[in-house]
């Protein structure tokens, strides 16, 4: 047997064995109070089964998976089939009498082993899950890359989890053997297939799927055993040098791997305060510490870069750094005087080239350092964010529903944070329920008032963030006026520097708290609004002051001081330093006080929270002034790293101290890529403009810095490709500059390439969308279609008491059915089930081959009339379908046409059949009875749908007419067989 | 180090490096705290069971609302007492570790959820798992009305093909579109 048949031929067999298990839960649940409403939704809806639920299955192109492996065979396979569902199915309460008895009067061991072990048939969702995963394969090739990527163990599992089966049944009765062999042998070949398959795998793909088996650890021991044992027997057949030798390479290269990841992990920095910090506030705090932590790392790259390949050469160009100022303090807060000597500042770099074992231009190292971690600095971050918008924004769930306040449980916190988070979260839960309850409430002058709120406050925002940049637009000016552009400052000159990074840094502290103030008038429908505006709101301001700043810089200070780039470069060392310091004061002031005051004097005010926004925002704008200055100021990073640095322990001990976990919770996936985005797309690009236009447009310094005597700093390429054209080979450098760097026509056309493939995947991802809508649809209408069929079944259970007493009773106990004693019946039904199955399978390939002829479907009542034109040959279910049904049709039809009039939904005839089956009756009037109802169900369909004027699409009922014919004819033989006997 | 990995063995280390998604450092560092569970005696037993009640004294463990069902879950005893083997702890770390895929986060949380281990979660499930992370006494439970309407909604939300539970795909369906659970989902020793 070649493999892909055969596994798939397993996957149907699954498919088997999980329809018919799946329900079993529900059929337990549905007597609880709760559950009633959910359990009846779906069949109590009379229009469901002629909509679109099979047309849609149809077409599906999961539609092959449903086709029974035992159909083909016919009787033959028959009595395997059996004994295999009776065995497998210890829930199926009501309608499935079961030799449960068997189970239940020994130890219980089998519904025990099947409902714990990881393998259990128990387990179909597995099943259900990966042929969802199919699906979505097929379609979506790239998308919803969650599920792609766990794809393959996904399949393993279904495969692997009859493993455990095979303990399970170790304790069952005899009258089991059968069904114990069928599934043992149904497991071997499962183990087998998921040996082979594995074995065929790269050695690292196979340590990832069996890694990924969600079995427990002998388990996958086991298999791994038997995958190495297999593979070791093959290759002593075929030994070859080279895939011994690519062997060991791979293994080498794979411990290798291992080495690094570990070393990485020890290297880690803050790991056990991050574990602290996790066990005690939670994620959502925590992502501000792993925030930090990645800033500081690209800190630390960027000094790094900056230091090796700017610093290093000009310290061995020049060793006698001019000195002739003396040192007096006050620098080290605002970066003039001294500093302005040292390698700091742009304006203490040579022009020169060092001539050594490889010339070193210094005007080239310092423009293309900057360009390259400019570059990088990017890239690293549009990765960043992309994957985790794909991940967080994308996939994620729009509404904020009751599973999202679960699933953000915390396991990693521990002891007084449990308490607390278990009291938020029921705030929460409580709190959601009242927001879904109220919120159509709002009455038009609310909505009036509540907008004039909004309104007001967004005003009122604006103009404060207008007039603080207005202020030190004229601050800044005013600080031009009285500076002179001399080498050195007195002492209160250079003091009165610090006045503008300091009005400036008490801004940032001082407008954020009226920001938060103002949100807490506004009326928010969700708080994540709330936390949007406010974001949004603080970005707004902080952009506008370091617009105000960098035009500042770009249109005055660059005219009027000798050296500019320098003075610059002070500011942004003063703005940086300062910011730092209200930083620490802010904490201090922030959360130490507001926690005396909440402990001490108000305590209605409470312990403060830790204000995962304002903090991360303050940060991402300390990193934008340090991205700013980079160009200024080489070394800036430097400063940066030690600011970040202490920033993480006086953040930590504040919080530990002073702050309490936040009391709203989740969502803290997506406000990190809230921040991420927000680092990326204001912030740095703004900073990045900003380095671009200087280098591209303003004029360097004419006496200092490495660009003096040059245009624009840019013109260093152009010098340096001029330089090139003397170099005999390097004629592709030129011709790529001038072809491609220097030319509009190739941005023109790229610009225009990339706006065509916009365009298609725009328009592939709006596709795709509308087939997960009708993916969701389909899932809907399978599950509509299993209850139907089920409730099909019950009633024609109940309309049967004479046969069947003991269930008539047992479906009416609130009790779990496995208590009770079905075993007079339960074979018989678990057959009926199967042969439902069978009869729906036929059906179905009845409908493909009709499909594949290009016949349309007939509407049922053709069916009746035309049943010579089906091939007779093809099934036998839909001809005993067709059989039952001319039958039914002939003796009630008077019935029919007098009832026809007056009934409302097909419920109300079969509760009209139900009371009519109560005086014993024969099997065939029953029968009778119900499908007059449904008949009659599709009758009003048809002229509703009449009604609304919508087409009634000839073959929509067709289908599933066809398939509840024929489980109702099978149902039908089922009974007289029983009769026979 | 060098006692712990002498004990291990570098064979069954790479072993436990390779079936699990830990390294080498969080295997000797579970080895080394599983070891301080054991008494004396049991520290020469290979295989050797602790049990639950010795296993929940670990601090990551000890106020974890769904420790006992942690235990129950990654047991493999016959007796069903919730006592791990040390490869059961591996297991049960290597499911909370960061590297573990979503796959087999979303699995085990389902079968923590799972209460009465029946393969779905329906209302008594998600009741028990409600109560749970509110808190069991009767002052920090939601009243039955509120219940109702809760497991209401969250049937509504995530039960896709109307059942009336919620099983694996669907349950993974619904963690697929909440980010914050693989970041959450993580005990870390």
């Amino acid at each position: 047997m070649d493999v892909p048949s055969c596994v798939q031929q397993q996957q149907q067999t699954e498919e088997v064995w999980t329809a018919l298990l799946q329900d079993s839960p529900q059929q337990q649940g549905n007597l609880s109070a709760l559950m009633s409403t959910f359990s009846n939704q779906g069949f109590l809806n009379p229009a469901y089964h002629d909509s679109e639920t099979l047309e849609l299955d149809k077409r599906s192109p999961s539609r092959s998976r449903h086709t029974n492996p035992y159909a083909g065979g016919g009787s033959r396979v028959q009595p395997d089939v059996y004994p295999t569902e009776s065995s497998l199915d210890p829930g199926r309460g009501p309608w499935g009498g079961l030799p449960r008895q068997s189970w239940d009067g020994g130890h219980g061991i089998p519904m025990d082993l099947l409902s714990t072990h990881p393998g259990n048939p128990a387990w179909r969702p597995d099943h259900n899950h990966s042929s969802f995963q199919i699906t979505t394969e097929a379609h979506y090739q790239q998308s919803l890359s969650i599920q792609m990527t766990s794809l393959p163990s996904g399949n393993m599992t279904i495969r692997w989890r009859g493993h455990t089966m095979r303990r399970m049944f170790q304790n069952t009765d005899p009258n089991l053997q059968l069904a114990e062999n069928a599934i043992m042998a149904q497991v071997e070949n499962e183990e087998i297939h998921l040996v082979r398959e594995l074995v065929d795998m790269s050695t690292r793909d196979r340590i990832r799927a069996i890694r990924d088996l969600p079995l427990s650890f002998q388990e996958k021991k086991h298999i791994r055993s038997q995958v190495l044992s297999f593979m070791s027997s093959k290759k002593s057949r075929h030994f070859t040098c080279l895939g011994d030798c690519s062997e060991h390479v791979s293994r080498s290269f794979r411990r290798c791997g291992s080495n690094v990841r570990s070393a990485r992990q020890t290297l880690e920095l803050w790991q056990g305060t991050m574990k602290e910090i996790g066990g005690k506030f939670g994620t959502s705090v925590l992502s501000y510490f792993v925030f930090l932590k990645w800033l500081l790392m690209f800190n630390i790259f960027s000094f790094l870069v900056n230091f090796g390949f700017i610093t290093i050469p000009q310290l061995v160009l020049d060793h006698s750094p001019n000195t002739n100022i003396s040192f007096r303090g006050l620098e080290i807060l605002t970066g003039a005087g001294y500093f302005n000597y040292t390698v700091m500042y742009y304006g203490s770099y040579s022009n020169h080239t060092l001539f050594g074992a490889v010339n070193y231009e210094m005007q080239l190292g310092y423009f293309l350092t900057i360009a390259v971690y400019m570059v990088l600095c990017g890239i690293a971050l549009i990765f960043s964010m992309a994957s985790s918008f794909k991940s967080n924004y994308v996939l994620a769930d729009s509404s904020s529903g009751a599973w999202q306040l679960l699933c953000s449980w915390d396991f990693s916190i521990t002891e007084r944070a449990v308490r607390q988070r278990k009291n938020n979260l029921r705030i929460q839960l409580k709190e959601s329920l009242s927001e879904k309850a109220q919120r159509e409430q709002l009455t038009s002058s609310e909505k009036l008032q509540h907008f004039g709120i909004h309104l007001g406050s967004w005003l009122l925002s604006t103009s404060l963030t207008v007039g603080c940049g207005a202020s030190i637009y004229f601050l800044c000016s005013y600080e031009h006026q009285r500076m002179s552009d001399s080498s050195s400052w007195s002492l209160l000159q250079e003091a009165e520097t610090l006045l503008v990074p300091f009005v400036v840094s008490l801004m940032n502290m001082v407008v954020p708290l009226f920001f938060s103030l103002f949100s807490k008038f506004e009326h928010y429908s969700t708080q994540r609004r709330q936390i949007y505006a406010l974001v949004l709101r603080n970005v707004l301001f902080r952009m506008c002051i370091l617009g105000v700043l960098c035009y500042y810089w770009m249109n005055e200070v660059a005219i009027k001081y000798s050296c500019w780039e320098s003075v610059v470069g002070q500011a942004l060392y003063r703005l940086v330093l300062v910011d730092f310091i209200f930083l620490l004061l802010g904490s201090f002031f922030g959360e130490f006080l507001s926690n005396v005051v909440g402990t001490r004097l108000i305590p209605r005010l409470g312990v403060p929270e830790f204000d995962v926004a304002r903090n991360v925002l303050e940060i991402i704008y300390a990193q934008t002034l340090a991205w700013i200055g980079i160009y200024f100021s080489p070394l800036l990073p430097a400063i940066q790293i030690l600011k970040f640095f202490i920033l993480f322990y006086i953040k930590k001990v504040s919080l530990m101290q002073n702050c309490q976990p936040p009391r709203r919770t989740g969502r803290a996936a997506q406000m990190k890529t809230i921040f991420t985005a927000l680092l990326f797309f204001p912030f740095f690009l703004g900073a990045l403009a900003i380095v671009g236009y200087t280098t591209w447009s303003l004029r360097p310094s004419e006496h200092c810095g490495p660009f003096r005597g040059l245009n624009s700093t840019f013109s260093v390429v152009e010098e340096w490709i001029d330089d090139l054209r003397q170099i005999p080979g390097s004629s592709w450098v030129v011709f790529i500059y001038q072809k491609i760097i220097r030319s509009e026509v190739f941005y023109f056309l790229i610009s225009i390439i990339i706006l065509i493939i916009v365009y298609i995947f725009w328009q592939v991802s709006q596709g795709r969308k509308q087939l997960i809508v009708h993916l969701r649809q389909q899932i809907v209408n399978e599950g509509k279609d299993k209850s139907f069929l089920l409730e099909k079944l019950q009633n024609l259970q109940k309309s049967q008491p004479n046969q069947r007493p003991k269930q008539n009773n047992n479906r009416k106990s609130k009790t779990r059915p496995h208590a009770e004693d079905l075993s007079s019946s339960g074979s018989s039904n678990s057959n009926a089930m199967v042969q439902v199955l069978l009869a729906r399978q036929r059906a179905e390939e009845e409908e493909e081959r009709l499909r594949t002829r290009g016949l349309p479907d007939p509407p049922p009542h053709q069916h009746l009339y035309d049943t010579s034109d089906m091939p007779q040959s093809s099934s036998s279910a839909l001809a005993l379908a067709m059989q039952a049904r001319q039958r039914a049709e002939s003796q009630t039809r008077g019935e029919y046409y007098s009832r026809a009039g007056f009934t409302e939904n097909h419920v109300n005839y079969r509760h009209a059949a139900e009371e009519d089956v109560n005086s014993p009756t024969s099997v065939n009037s029953v029968m009778m009875q119900v499908m007059q109802a449904r008949q009659q169900a599709e009758e009003e369909e048809e002229e509703l749908k009449r009604m609304k004027r919508l087409p009634a699409a000839p073959q929509n009922p067709a289908p599933s007419s066809a398939l509840i014919q024929a489980m109702l004819a099978r149902q039908q033989a089922q009974n007289e067989y029983d009769d026979g006997y | 180090m060098g006692t712990t990995a002498s004990q291990l063995g570098k064979e069954l280390l790479s072993e436990y490096q390779e079936l699990t998604f830990l390294t080498k450092q969080e295997i000797l560092l579970a080895h080394k705290r599983f070891t301080e569970l054991l008494t004396r005696e049991e520290k020469d037993i290979p295989n050797v069971r602790v049990p639950m009640e010795r296993i929940l004294t670990l601090p990551e463990l000890k106020s974890n609302p769904f420790r006992k069902r942690i235990c129950y879950v990654f047991s493999t005893s016959e007796h069903k007492d919730g006592s791990l083997t040390f490869e059961d702890f591996l297991d049960l770390l290597s499911a909370f570790s960061d590297s573990a895929t979503m796959e087999i986060k979303s699995h085990y949380a389902f079968r923590i959820f799972d209460f009465d281990d029946d393969g779905t979660l329906d209302s008594d499930d998600l009741q028990k798992l409600v109560n749970c992370l509110t808190g069991e006494t009767d002052d920090t439970q939601l009243t039955f009305e509120e219940m109702k309407q809760l497991i209401s909604n969250i049937l509504e939300e995530s039960d896709i093909d109307k059942d009336g539970t919620v099983n694996l795909s669907e349950f993974q369906h619904v963690i697929s579109r909440s980010p914050d659970f693989v970041s959450s989902f993580k005990i870390v020793l």
